[in-house]
């Protein structure tokens, strides 16, 4: 039975406007629903671009106020009636997104591509995990292994996306890996790489001290291009430095930059494989005929789907990559989470993250 | 005779004996769901099995169940929140629903949930009935064009089109399917409309292979009581395919077929089992390590394959007509069972209660 309880929120209204209101508790209305109450929520890059614009695509409206937060980490609150794998006071690691399971690329085993997809903190009405307590499916509910903790716990959603880029590119044993990015998901796409078998690993950034945490913590080569390198510019001097003659085997690319799109795609050997992750701008200048000419296969990668979460849980228990923890540069109380936002978006830290509301 | 609206459901009691019982109407449960006036009923092997032994494997009767699974039928009600059809619309009916919420149904296997619940596999009532209710997204429109009878046909030929996916059958390639009844054919029809050049049709029977040839073989093949490589030996001189077929898919069951599907596949194809017969065979392993084929199962029909089936009967690539031996008004069930069991005909379809 639940009983209704307070629910703070965090509401985004517009560009800039973010206020902290009232959320109803959420009633469990399904069988297999389990109601979490929050203990982390990460900040991404995403959130940044709602706080400064309002929005990717679809905007904030003030008059249907938003709660944001995706990136979460939890303790069971409440179970439905059918829920068989977790019991209450379980830490969990939280899915935010649920599908309708019944359209074609649900049923076909992509849900992350579901056009009725209920993705927390999507405009207008799809709220996110800035909140006491929030509720989702059983199966979008991980079970955090012991020895790791909340905190950490919010990271196995961009470790997800990580995985989800990797498996797409199918690295394999003995493969050469270009990473674009040492952010979050950069770094992460690096240290997955290397779980999977990938041989070299090179992380390529505009930021010395990114790229110089990327070599200790990913154990990758490094690549700071300069001011006025073009794109054949880089490719080519990463081949030469790193000893790449014919290429990389794979280019992960994290930054959505042109001028790193550019570059990936002509420091790919013949036949290699591209995976378009970063988000930037909707159109950038590509050069296509490379494309043909290498033949190489580009995918885009978008989210996390079957089987991401659950892999990318058994990296961190088996250790095949290390912990995540160290990504881990700041906890802000929840009446400061716009200052956490602040921080990302200056580019202080590499995760974030926001406290669930403690009242 | 079953008075308008009637639910009359045709109901195994235990091996050989079956009766008739008017069942309350299904009720809608979810606002997801649909409830459909059944049309037509084919026979498959399995319910014929059913009829027979009473279990397939480890599903087992333990208690009276509707028979049938192979149907068609109109929506006369739909939930809140359907969209996708309308009270009218003939449809075809995919008649397992999976849970949706485990790894397989996830990973879009959902014809491997382990929660799946099929019409007719025990303890789960099947579509011989005049009412059926199933989730929208299970319910396939047909077009104007395309006939409830050959609605009916849609189910085995999804089973056709998930083999012949499994197969990975592309323009061009050979393919020895072993068995002549209707799935063994329609998987013929099914490779021709992938873009297979050569199809052969193998079968014991000469009437099915006489049938195979004129519906949708390029070859046929008549297997004599000789060993199985001497059998595939012959099949391929017959056939033109010197070096082995790209893919052999069975759909008999038989362990004398299975055995020569692997001695007609060439180095590096595929076989695919989709009959269903003896649950431990003596099996040829050896050539299909140093050949280095891939074996798949191939188990009912999955994310597409009925959406595609009604394609390929909408756009004339697969005639399903032609395999309609007749139709027998619903109460003739319990016959039609025994003619299929006889060996009579290809498909024969029971009408549902409230046909005219």
């Amino acid at each position: 039975m639940s009983i209704a309880e307070k629910n703070l929120a965090l509401f985004l209204l517009g560009p800039g406007n973010a206020l902290i209101g009232e959320s109803p508790y959420p009633t469990i209305t399904d069988e297999h629903d389990i109601i979490i109450r929050i203990a982390y929520v990460g900040v991404c890059g995403s959130d940044v671009s709602f706080w400064t614009k309002g929005g990717i695509g679809q905007k904030v409206d003030p008059s249907r106020p938003l709660i944001m937060g995706h990136e979460a980490s939890g303790t069971v609150h409440e179970i439905g009636s059918a829920v068989s794998s977790l019991k209450v006071g379980d830490n969990v690691a939280i899915e935010p997104g649920l599908p309708c399971r019944r359209c074609l690329p649900c049923k076909g085993g992509r849900y992350n591509l579901c056009s009725q997809m209920l993705f927390a903190a999507d405009p207008p009405f799809s709220h996110g995990t800035l909140r006491k307590y929030f509720k989702l499916a059983e199966d979008f509910c991980y079970k955090l292994p012991q020895f790791l903790s909340l905190e950490e716990g919010v990271l196995v959603e961009p470790l997800a996306v990580a995985v989800h880029v990797c498996r797409l590119a199918e690295i394999g044993l003995g493969q050469d890996v270009v990473v674009f990015g040492s952010g979050t998901i950069g770094l992460l796409c690096a240290v997955v790489s290397k779980s999977m078998g990938a041989q070299k690993i090179i992380a390529a950034d505009v930021n010395a001290s990114r790229l110089e945490f990327s070599r200790q913590f990913a154990d990758t080569g490094i690549y700071k291009p300069e001011t006025n390198d073009t794109s054949e510019d880089i490719a080519r001097k990463i081949k030469k430095i790193h000893n790449l003659s014919k290429g990389a085997d794979t280019v992960l690319e994290a930054t959505g930059i042109a001028t790193c799109i550019g570059a990936g795609i002509h420091v790919l050997k013949k036949g290699g494989t591209f995976i378009q992750a970063g988000l930037g701008k909707p159109e950038i200048q590509f050069p296509i005929t490379t494309l043909s000419e290498k033949e190489m296969t580009m995918k885009g990668s978008f989210r996390y789907g079957a089987g991401d979460y659950e892999l990318a849980l058994h990296l961190l228990e088996s250790k095949k990559v290390p912990s995540l923890s160290q990504l881990i540069s700041s906890v802000s109380a929840f009446e400061n989470t716009t200052e956490a936002w602040e921080r990302t978006r200056k580019g202080a830290g590499i995760k974030n993250l926001i406290r669930g509301p403690q009242g | 005779m079953a008075k308008a609206d009637s639910n009359l459901s045709f109901i195994l009691n235990k091996p050989h004996d079956v009766t008739f019982e008017e069942r309350p109407k299904p009720k809608i449960q979810s606002p997801h769901d649909v409830l459909v006036a059944i049309n037509y009923t084919g026979i498959c092997g399995s319910d014929v099995h059913y009829w027979e032994e009473g279990r397939i494997g480890s599903f087992i009767l333990k208690a009276p169940m509707v028979l049938g699974h192979e149907s068609a039928g109109t929506i006369v009600e739909v939930g809140s929140a359907v969209k996708s059809v309308k009270v009218g619309d003939r449809i075809a009916l995919e008649p397992g629903t999976p849970c949706r919420r485990c790894t397989p149904c996830l990973a879009g296997h959902y014809n491997l949930c382990p929660e799946m619940r099929f019409a007719a596999s025990p303890p789960i009532d099947g579509t011989l009935a005049g009412y059926y209710t199933s989730p929208e997204d299970f319910c396939y429109k047909l077009p104007e064009h395309v006939s409830l009878q050959e609605g009916a046909l849609i189910e085995p030929l999804a089973v056709a089109v998930h083999i012949v996916k499994q197969a990975k059958i592309k323009p061009g390639q050979s393919v020895v399917v072993m068995g002549a009844g209707p799935v063994g054919l329609l998987c013929c029809a099914v490779a021709k409309a992938f873009g297979a050049s050569t199809v052969v049709s193998v079968d014991i029977q000469p009437a099915r292979l006489e049938f195979a040839a004129a519906y949708a073989a390029t070859h046929t093949f008549t297997p004599e009581r000789v060993s199985a490589e001497e059998n595939a030996a012959r099949l391929l001189k017959e056939s033109g395919l010197e070096g082995g077929a790209d893919a052999v898919i069975d759909a008999s069951g038989a362990e004398p077929s299975i055995q020569t599907s692997i001695h007609v596949v060439r180095r590096g194809g595929v076989y695919v089992q989709g009959g269903m017969g003896k649950t431990d065979i003596t099996f040829p392993i050896m050539e299909l390590c140093i050949k280095e084929v891939t074996a798949k199962g191939s188990f009912r029909y999955g994310s597409g394959d009925y959406k595609l089936a009604v394609e390929l009967v909408a756009t004339g690539k697969v005639n399903v007509k032609k395999l309609i031996t007749g139709t027998v008004r619903f109460e003739e069930a319990e016959q039609a069972f025994k003619d299929v069991k006889g060996g009579k005909g290809i498909k024969m379809l029971i009408a549902g209660p409230n046909e005219k």
